[in-house]
């Protein structure tokens, strides 16, 4: 029943595109008319805005003008701009031109933006994200019409971008042990949303602020390390409860494998020291008393707890 | 490096001033591939179409002194030819393309680099949209820190994301995608034997492990509303072997352990299938973005494990382990958020969420060996955690230059564990456990935002929070936050400060509080003040730290093992910069020079443990308060065009790491010498 559904579901989608194909072949893209709302079409901007215009066939935004039916709010430079006919006459100046974005509060931007742009999931929380509320708007961060990158049309390369405002977290990357996000295999926005994110369902749900999770509402440190996403018989409370933070830096680190501490047995025994509440009540274990901490094989803890982020055959995560 | 100092005095006294203004420090990025384009990318035109395509191609090389398990932990920039770069576009020019309006290609390191990523586009106006991600790590990693070289790993980790968007732009959209991540390679684990207190043996591992997500979903805008759902399924599986072929021995005169044989299987198998639904609109004076999503989570597992030597009593030593079972996750998690804004200058909103998180396991263990039959253990595991939060935010502004933001957030979290086991050769003998805790965290926060002219921006902010009964000693309990950022931007400038601390104070009521001091500072600056010059800076400052106490057993030479208070102490003072300089000469060459340093001066001491400390346990506690090392890489790269369509390009980076102790009792310290020279081809 369930793949007949499956099927249904695929027939439907095919049709579905293919009746928009056939719909697609419309005329050639036009600038809509003008009308009386002080519209005059993208072809009265070319005249004199030609380095914008020539290349803008590559711009994600020459769908609207494509499309032959956006309304002339909603299309070209004018969905954008707004109605130029004030600037036409005026014979150019930023100030005729009813939204030019360099003059433009933050607010008015994000508004703007989000007439069209509001649709996408990644962006549902943006007005209540960190970046919003400190007035870092679109254009913070995209260039409509300069982008070098390929997609989104950001303003630099997406770390470069970031770093530019987060000069900490640029030092981080630059610690020894790090994320590959200098090297090119790893991207910010693999972790964070900068349009803003929901609450975290890891710690207690209030901090980090921009950290997007996985699909399957963990950290995103388990898109990648999926084999310590478990569920494991045996969980280190931990890391399923406080998250990977408790014990690693996710930037970076000076020290290995991103841990908070240059040697294993401090990063474990500050918390196994019967401090906290714990799971039991009792502050988090204490480790057995057949250790000899100046013993050096009980000063690397992981060299036998080799399953320390969970484990289903040993309750002290020893296979 | 002569280049440097052909210039004019003023432009040498610019550059001056500027760097004194920027704290004088340096920038940097990784030498490949080569930033720099050829002439500007018009492209081709072929019928409807526009192409514009760049190859860079070359030779990286590098040469390691010292430590090179270290480097290629790090750095691991290897030799050989290799496709650098490649970037290609194909644009239909009036939006009507035939199959596709729009093909976007870019790679990075394909051939033969340790870091390879490519990115696909192909797209047609209202029709559809396919975004395909590839990426590869090649990755090292000696283990020194945690189990003294005995957990090696040198593995390629692969990931691939594709995803299908139909209808782009109606109000109806669907959605599929693939996700695939695999691990592959060999490494070095552990696996002790015979006595829970004895050495652990090195083995070898064969690592496979394979991840697959396939996704389907669709989204709908109706009446000014968005609804999404999404139908996901995964499956995961990891199916790494483990086996020992040498004979390993403890080597202690404690210890007669020896391991002969050893093999290991550990096949896990499991499933994550999801829903996501989110639902959100945006009206003149309100919004609301409500989601919840469910997960259920299923790993189905078994081992096999037979270890054969001589036990540390020095009798025969063999044991037979076999475990199997199953673990589930039902994971469910739902937010809800109501904005208002009854007028323009003023955001309202409040967010509800919880998040459900149960997992419970069983584990059939059974263990044979030669003394005693320890016959088989059931266990039951349960853990669950409960968390709401509720927390309001305003955001007022009261002027175009001033705005105020608040909040109070609070957060309560239930854990439930439940631990059981039952033998079954014993009547009577099952057993369970429950515990219950509860933590809350009360916050709130107020921040303000100036914006006395146009490009400056200042905001100030801070954070009190109280977190009652913290999971763990390292949680935050009594904090406080302070944050302060100030930028200038303008075209040609940009500036930007900031200074963050986060107190986490805990006063020593008892042996084990833990108390933490963090603070942050960092000034960036970027200057283009001509097309042909540009520059970039910035310099951080990461102080922490930190008081902890801890509780564990030692005993000193001729003593029993006794349990043992002392107090854990680490201070890290963390100094980095970045410069980098970019000049054009003409339109004919680029000259980019680069530095980046990053100083952990630790607390300053000049020995890792002073002669006064003589106690054996103070020697180790001291001798990992603080780890000072240099890690610096300066970098100079010029290109040059040859034709308009052609450049060559050359590049030189050093890598240096340098701790001033060796507390693992490692020299892990290398120096490297790294490049390349390629083409970068354009049409």
């Amino acid at each position: 029943m369930a793949r007949a559904g499956a099927h249904a579901l695929l027939l439907i989608l095919l049709l579905t595109v293919a009746h928009a194909q056939s719909q697609n072949a419309s005329p050639p893209a036009a600038s809509p008319p003008a009308n009386a709302g002080g519209y005059v079409g993208s072809e009265a901007c070319k005249t004199c805005h030609a380095n914008i215009w020539t290349p803008f066939f590559k711009n994600p935004h020459y769908k609207s003008i494509a499309s032959g039916k956006e309304p002339p709010e909603r299309t070209g430079c004018e969905g954008c701009h707004g109605p130029a006919k004030a600037h036409v006459e005026a014979r150019g100046g930023k100030t005729t031109i009813p939204h030019a974005f360099s003059l433009m509060e933050p607010k008015q931007v994000l508004a703007d933006c989000l007439t069209c742009h509001a649709r996408d999931l990644s962006r549902a929380n943006i007005q209540r994200s960190e970046h919003t509320i400190r007035d870092v708007a679109c254009t913070s961060c995209h260039s409509v019409h300069h982008s070098p990158t390929p997609k989104y049309l950001l303003a630099a390369k997406q770390n470069e971008l970031c770093y530019k405002c987060h000069a900490t977290v640029r030092a981080q990357f630059d610690m020894p042990s790090k994320h590959r996000v200098n090297e090119g295999f790893m991207q910010c926005s693999d972790c964070h949303n900068p349009h803003g994110a929901l609450p975290s369902t890891w710690s207690m749900g209030q901090r980090p602020r921009m950290v997007e999770q996985a699909l399957g509402n963990e950290e995103p440190c388990l898109k990648c390390h999926v084999d310590k996403r478990g569920p494991f018989v045996f969980e280190h409370p931990s890391v399923r409860v406080e998250g990977c933070e408790a014990c690693h830096n996710p930037h970076g680190s000076m020290n290995a494998k991103l841990l908070r501490r240059p040697v294993v047995f401090t990063v474990c025994l500050e918390c196994h020291n019967g401090g906290g509440e714990g799971t039991r009540q009792g502050g988090v274990d204490l480790q057995t008393s057949r250790h000899n901490l100046l013993d050096p094989k009980f000063q690397r803890c992981t060299t036998c707890h080799v399953r320390i982020h969970g484990s289903n055959a040993d309750q002290f995560f020893l296979r | 490096m002569r280049t440097l100092f052909t210039f004019s005095r003023l432009q040498a006294a610019t550059l001056a001033a500027f760097l004194i203004t920027a704290g004088g420090l340096l920038a940097q990025q990784v030498a490949a591939p080569t930033p720099e384009n050829t002439s500007p990318p018009r492209g081709e035109d072929v019928g409807n179409y526009n192409f514009s395509q760049t190859f860079e191609f070359g030779y990286r090389f590098k040469s390691v002194g010292g430590d090179e398990g270290m480097y290629r932990s790090v750095d691991n920039y290897g030799n050989g030819l290799r496709l650098l770069g490649s970037n290609l576009s194909i644009n239909s020019k009036d939006g009507h393309g035939t199959y596709f309006d729009e093909i976007l290609l870019n790679t990075i390191g394909l051939g033969n680099d340790n870091y390879q990523a490519a990115i696909l586009r192909i797209q047609k106006n209202n029709v559809y949209r396919y975004d395909m991600t590839w990426r590869l790590n090649a990755y090292y990693n000696p283990g020194l820190t945690t189990a003294g070289g005995a957990h090696l790993e040198d593995t390629i980790r692969r990931i691939q994301d594709h995803n299908l968007l139909l209808l782009p732009q109606s109000k109806i959209r669907f959605n599929l995608g693939y996700s695939r991540n695999t691990e592959d390679g060999p490494a070095l684990s552990t696996a002790q034997e015979f006595d829970t207190n004895g050495s652990a043996y090195p083995v070898f591992t064969n690592v496979k492990r394979q991840w697959n997500e396939y996704r389907l979903g669709a989204d709908l805008d109706l009446s000014g509303f968005k609804l999404t759902i999404l139908r996901r399924w995964d499956f995961f599986k990891d199916d790494t072997p483990a086996s020992s072929a040498g004979i390993f021995a403890a080597g202690t005169p404690t210890d007669a352990t020896v391991l002969q044989q050893f093999q290991r299987s550990q096949p896990v198998h499991g499933s994550s299938p999801g829903w996501l639904g989110n639902l959100f609109t945006r009206r003149k004076h309100w919004g609301i973005n409500s989601r919840i999503t469910y997960v259920s989570g299923r790993n189905d597992f078994a081992l096999d494990e037979s270890a054969a030597g001589i036990s540390s009593f020095g009798t025969v030593g063999s044991r037979q382990i076999t475990v199997g079972g199953e673990a589930k996750r039902p994971d469910l998690a739902g937010d809800f958020t109501v904005s208002l804004f009854p007028t323009d200058n003023l955001t309202l909103s409040n967010t509800s969420s919880v998040t459900s998180n149960r997992i419970d396991g069983n584990s059939s263990y059974s263990e044979i060996n030669p003394t005693t039959n320890l016959g088989t253990t059931i266990y039951f595991q349960y853990l669950g955690i409960l968390t709401l939060t509720n927390s309001t935010d305003v955001d007022y502004r009261v002027k175009k230059w001033l705005g105020f933001y608040g909040g109070y957030h609070y957060s309560d979290r239930h854990i439930r564990t439940i631990d059981g086991s039952d033998v079954p050769a014993f009547a009577n003998s099952f057993g369970a456990f429950q515990f219950d805790v509860s933590n809350h965290v009360n916050s709130g926060t107020f921040g303000v935002r100036i914006r006395p002219i146009s490009p400056l921006t200042i905001n100030l902010d801070g954070e009190v929070a109280r977190a009652y009964h913290p999971l763990t000693p390292i949680s935050d309990k009594n904090y406080h936050a302070i944050n302060g950022r100030i930028q200038y931007r303008l075209r040609k400038v940009q500036l930007s400060t900031s200074y963050r601390q986060v107190y986490n104070l805990n006063p020593p009521l008892s042996f084990s509080n833990f108390s933490s001091h963090s603070r942050q500072y960092s000034a960036n600056a970027s200057y283009a003040p001509l097309n042909w010059f540009s520059i970039d800076a910035s310099y951080t400052k990461i102080h922490l730290d930190t008081f902890d106490g801890l509780t564990f057993f030692a005993a000193l030479p001729g003593n029993r093992n006794t349990l043992t208070h002392a107090s854990s102490e680490y201070i890290s003072n963390i100094h980095a910069a970045n410069l980098g300089v970019r000049w054009a000469f003409g339109r004919r060459a680029d000259l980019y020079l680069g530095y980046t340093i990053t100083k952990d001066t630790g607390d300053g001491r000049a020995v890792q443990v002073p002669p006064s400390v003589t106690d054996p346990l103070q020697v180790l506690l001291v001798s990992v308060q603080t780890f000072p090392l240099t890690y610096q890489s300066p970098l100079a790269r010029v290109s040059i065009k040859i034709t308009p369509k052609i450049r060559w390009n050359a590049a030189y980076q050093f890598y240096g790491y340098g701790e001033q102790f060796h507390i693992l009792g490692y020299d892990q310290n290398y120096h490297a010498h790294t490049g390349y020279t390629s083409i970068l081809w354009s049409f």
